[in-house]
């Protein structure tokens, strides 16, 4: 960490920075300096606190320990009206636009002059004026809704300078942009900077950092890799490096060392029977993708949420028809958006969001265990429940038996619950989505064990996943996806380093170039 | 490979399964049935609660007209139950409300919110009659001719509420508006229908012909036309349709999460319209009964708000379908009480309507108290 040499006032300066979310560490002793003039990006991989740490700032959350400084008076209040007071302003990951009001009437529910409305004329003057005074076009007269995201974006952002903000801050803004609105975003931070500003910027895109950015904070864990170095000191490989970590750690990859031998062996597997297989498959973010899953193959999806995971689980799980493309299971195409179809075809189903698509809270167990495979007349109840118990049992949910609701059920036992029915009737293949989310180490134990072993019997398993030490415990192979694209496609043993570099939208040309995707 | 050693996990978790399957899960089973308990006291006490209160508020309304509540009271309960017809035009009455209460309350477990069964009602009554008036089939024996009017009044209720499902997942039109407006649209049908389409050519008013051998035959005993023990039958059928039919799986799935359903069953908007398509029959059913049951001719004047009083009858009901039967009986009979005892009094005939009303608001009101008390310990 370089002293304040070289660098503008500073604006901000949080110095070990903890919080904790039940057993969960989101900030362990974060440290961010942010200073005028400059634009400082803030890098981490998913769950690395990022977003956390910006909340402390904005008020929106409190930390547990620490110390918290705005243009050098320490924070007592973490309150969002406060920071913004102090000049803090947050344009968070998802936007919080009224989709039916216009620009001019967003601007008025953020901050109204007085308490009647104010007139439109004066409301449509007051975005007219931050317009031009910014230089962001935006749109008067039609619903936020009708904009384009990047229009939508720069509304937040009005919104927040509107406000007067010494401190901007801006949560993944150029996630959701094209490269050329995000080239524009750029240029405007930059300017923003130059008035005297402090923006700080949190991103996954590495060129971005490399090329609009001053300063970078890497956090991993809660913790910071590096906090406050020159941008100019780092290259790529060195971004990527810290933001996954290339040392072996925790039980996983103690299993992956061991195991590191018979890692070699895994070629004997193709060859084999193809059970599952995507081709061509486009679907909102996913920008034809193809790939295969061995009988007795667990692939592992990795990469940074929101590049085309949701759209991939979308379409295997059959709830959406994609744009084009197809799924095969066992030489039979699957495609056409209907669940029972996929079911028919022997896929199991792992949702990532288990409660709202694996299960009907409500509904019983038994019922629940029954969802998507009843006959057209079902057991008596006796019957059903017994049955049920049967399972219960076989996957230890812990329950107050067959007749008690799903929503009764802790996280584990909720899982272990739809784990019980997706495996029943021991599928061919297995769609498993973030399938250990939310759970403690034990019971994600359980689940990955479970899983690994249907692979061993025989099932073809694809497995999205957000940790990589997991994905590489798991995998036989690992398939990289980035910006809807399939960027890297790796066997064990797996090299960290590479993958960073396939998750940040780079890949290896043939000549060992690293270059961005397309 | 990296992979756990888990191969033998499973068969150990069958086996110890086993050996612990008996002990803590009696117990919580007993829990569960003693919540179950609580369940079912809040589903009949609340409803009868709600009806006590009714009829004492109504008894103060009755007071500020200047009757007298309590004879008016005993008018009542003589004219259902000591009155020579009361009890079969309390059964009477009550047989399109059960038939309409009974598909709405099988659609309000899915959350599919139709109100539209008027509309289905008085299109279905216009197409079963038509059919069993018209040339050529007018003459075939009584039996066959009502099983045609059943059938075609069902077929006619199903595609009228059918529409608000293709409405909904083609165009995402709420059910509840699109429905309502189907009422108006087949209000229009009715007097078309009477004035033109199926007139009795013989007949000065806007009226069919008479069913004539489709009318339904009185069942021996209790004196209430055959569409009452169609309609009492209707109860059994669909309690076990919900109970052990995948349909009635789906229902209530539908119902609780339409995306779980839609990520592991079947496309929701099937079942959307399937539930639309069984709740429109009934109410279809229920139009072709009370014309060929009670009316014997269509007039323009069939459409008599059966279908929004069953409303009320299914959700004082609880969506059950032997709840929503003794309401369909307690709501007709405070119909037809009310009737009796305003014929010997100053009481106007709405006031049946009035306590009916009062009924759902404290039912709403005993179920937002019991929901803050449950939320609040």
């Amino acid at each position: 960490m370089s002293p304040v040499d070289g660098g503008g006032v500073v604006a901000v300066r949080m110095t070990g920075v903890g919080r904790r979310f039940g057993s969960t560490v989101a900030l362990d002793g974060a440290e961010l300096i942010l200073r005028r003039g400059e634009i400082h990006a803030v890098l981490g991989a998913n769950g690395a606190g990022k977003t956390t740490l910006m909340r402390v700032l904005a008020g929106l959350d409190r930390p547990d320990s620490g110390l918290v400084e705005i243009c050098g008076d320490v924070v007592h209040t973490f309150d969002p009206g406060h920071a913004r007071a102090m000049g803090v302003a947050l344009v968070q990951q998802h936007f919080t636009l009224v989709p039916t009001l216009t620009a001019s009437a967003n601007l008025e529910l953020a901050r109204p002059e007085g308490r009647l409305r104010t007139r439109r004329g004066r409301a449509h003057q007051r975005l007219n004026e931050l317009v031009e005074r910014y230089g962001l076009p935006v749109r008067d007269g039609v619903p936020a809704s009708a904009m384009s995201v990047g229009e939508q974006q720069r509304l937040e952002l009005l919104r927040a300078l509107d406000a007067d903000a010494e401190v901007l801050v801006l949560d993944e803004p150029t996630a959701v942009l094209t490269d050329a609105e995000a080239d524009q975003l750029l240029a405007v931070c930059r300017r923003l900077a130059e008035d005297g500003r402090a923006v700080a910027i949190i991103t996954h895109r590495l060129g971005e950092v490399i090329a609009g950015c001053d300063r970078v904070t890497v956090l991993r864990d809660g913790s910071v890799v590096f906090a406050d170095d020159a941008v100019a000191d780092h290259d790529r490989a060195g971004l990527a490096t810290a933001m996954i970590g290339s040392e072996a750690t925790g039980r996983f990859e103690q299993r992956l060392r061991n195991d590191g031998v018979a890692a070699a062996s895994t070629e004997v597997m193709t060859g084999t029977a193809m059970s599952l297989e995507v081709d061509a498959l486009s679907s909102g973010r996913l920008r034809g993708i193809s790939l295969r899953v061995a009988d007795g193959e667990v692939v592992g999806i990795a990469g940074i949420d929101g590049n085309g995971q949701a759209e991939l689980e979308a379409v295997l799980a059959g709830r959406v028809a994609p744009d084009s493309g197809r799924v095969i299971v066992g030489g039979n195409d699957i495609v056409g958006g209907d669940p029972q179809a996929r079911r028919d075809a022997g896929v199991a189903y792992i949702p990532s969001d288990r409660y709202r698509h694996g299960l009907v809270r409500p509904m019983s167990l038994s019922d629940n265990l029954e969802l998507g495979r009843l006959p057209r007349v079902r057991a008596p109840r006796r019957r059903r429940h017994s049955d049920a118990e049967r399972s219960l049992n076989d996957w230890s949910v812990r329950s107050a038996g067959p007749g008690a609701s799903a929503a009764s059920l802790s996280g584990g036992n909720a899982q272990k619950l739809v784990l019980a029915r997706e495996l029943s009737g021991t599928p061919p293949v297995v769609v498993a989505c973030y399938p250990t989310r939310g759970l403690d180490p034990g019971a994600a134990g359980t689940v990955a064990e479970r899983l690994v072993s249907r692979a061993e019997r025989g099932a073809a398993v694809l497995w999205i996943g957000a940790e990589l030490d997991e994905l590489f415990a798991v995998s036989d192979r690992i398939i990289v996806l980035a910006g809807g694209r399939i960027t890297g496609e790796f066997t064990a043993p797996f090299d960290r380093r590479e993958i960073g570099y396939a998750m940040t939208d780079h890949h290896r040309t043939h000549d060992g170039r690293l270059v961005l995707a397309p | 490979m990296m992979r756990a050693p888990a191969s033998t996990s499973d068969d150990t978790a069958e086996a110890s399964g086993e050996l612990v399957a008996d002990g803590p899960t009696n117990v919580a089973h007993g829990i569960a049935r003693r919540s179950m308990g609580v369940e079912m006291i809040s589903m009949i006490a609340i409803p009868v609660l709600g009806l006590i209160v009714a009829l004492v508020v109504g008894g103060v309304f009755i007071a500020l007209i200047g009757e007298n509540p309590v004879a008016v009271y005993v008018d009542v309960v003589d004219g259902v139950f000591f009155a020579p017809r009361g009890l079969s035009d309390t059964a009477t009455a009550a047989t399109p409300l059960l038939l309409i209460a009974l598909g709405y309350s099988f659609a309000y477990q899915a959350r599919v919110f139709t109100i539209g069964a008027e509309g289905q009602y008085v299109v279905a009554a216009a197409a079963g009659v038509g059919i069993v008036t018209a040339s050529g089939v007018r003459d075939l024996p009584g039996p066959i001719l009502i099983v045609v009017g059943l059938t075609t009044a069902a077929c006619a209720g199903a595609l009228w509420s059918g529409i608000c499902g293709v409405l909904f997942n083609r165009f995402g039109a709420s059910i509840v508006i699109s429905s309502l407006m189907l009422v108006y649209i087949g209000q229009a049908v009715l007097q078309w229908a009477t004035r033109v389409g199926i007139r009795d050519p013989e007949s000065f008013v806007p009226l069919s012909r008479s069913v004539g051998a489709a009318e339904l035959p009185n069942v021996p005993g209790i004196n209430v036309h055959l569409g009452f023990v169609l309609a009492v039958a209707v109860v059994p059928v669909m309690t076990w349709v919900l109970a052990r039919h995948r349909l009635g799986f789906r229902v209530r799935a539908l119902g609780h999460n339409p995306e779980a359903l839609d990520a592991n069953d079947t496309p929701a908007r099937k079942i959307i319209v399937a539930v639309l398509i069984v709740s429109g029959a009934l109410a279809g059913v229920a139009g072709f009964v009370e014309i060929a049951g009670v009316n014997g001719k269509l007039n323009d004047a069939a459409s008599v708000g059966y279908g929004f009083a069953a409303i009320i009858v299914a959700l004082v009901g609880r969506l059950h379908p032997v709840g929503v039967l003794i309401s369909a009986l307690v709501i007709a009979a405070l119909d037809i009480g009310f009737e009796v005892a305003a014929r010997s009094s100053d009481l106007p005939t709405s006031m049946a309507g009035l306590v009916q009303v009062l009924v759902v608001v404290f039912v709403v009101a005993g179920d937002a108290l019991l929901e803050r008390r449950r939320s609040v310990t």
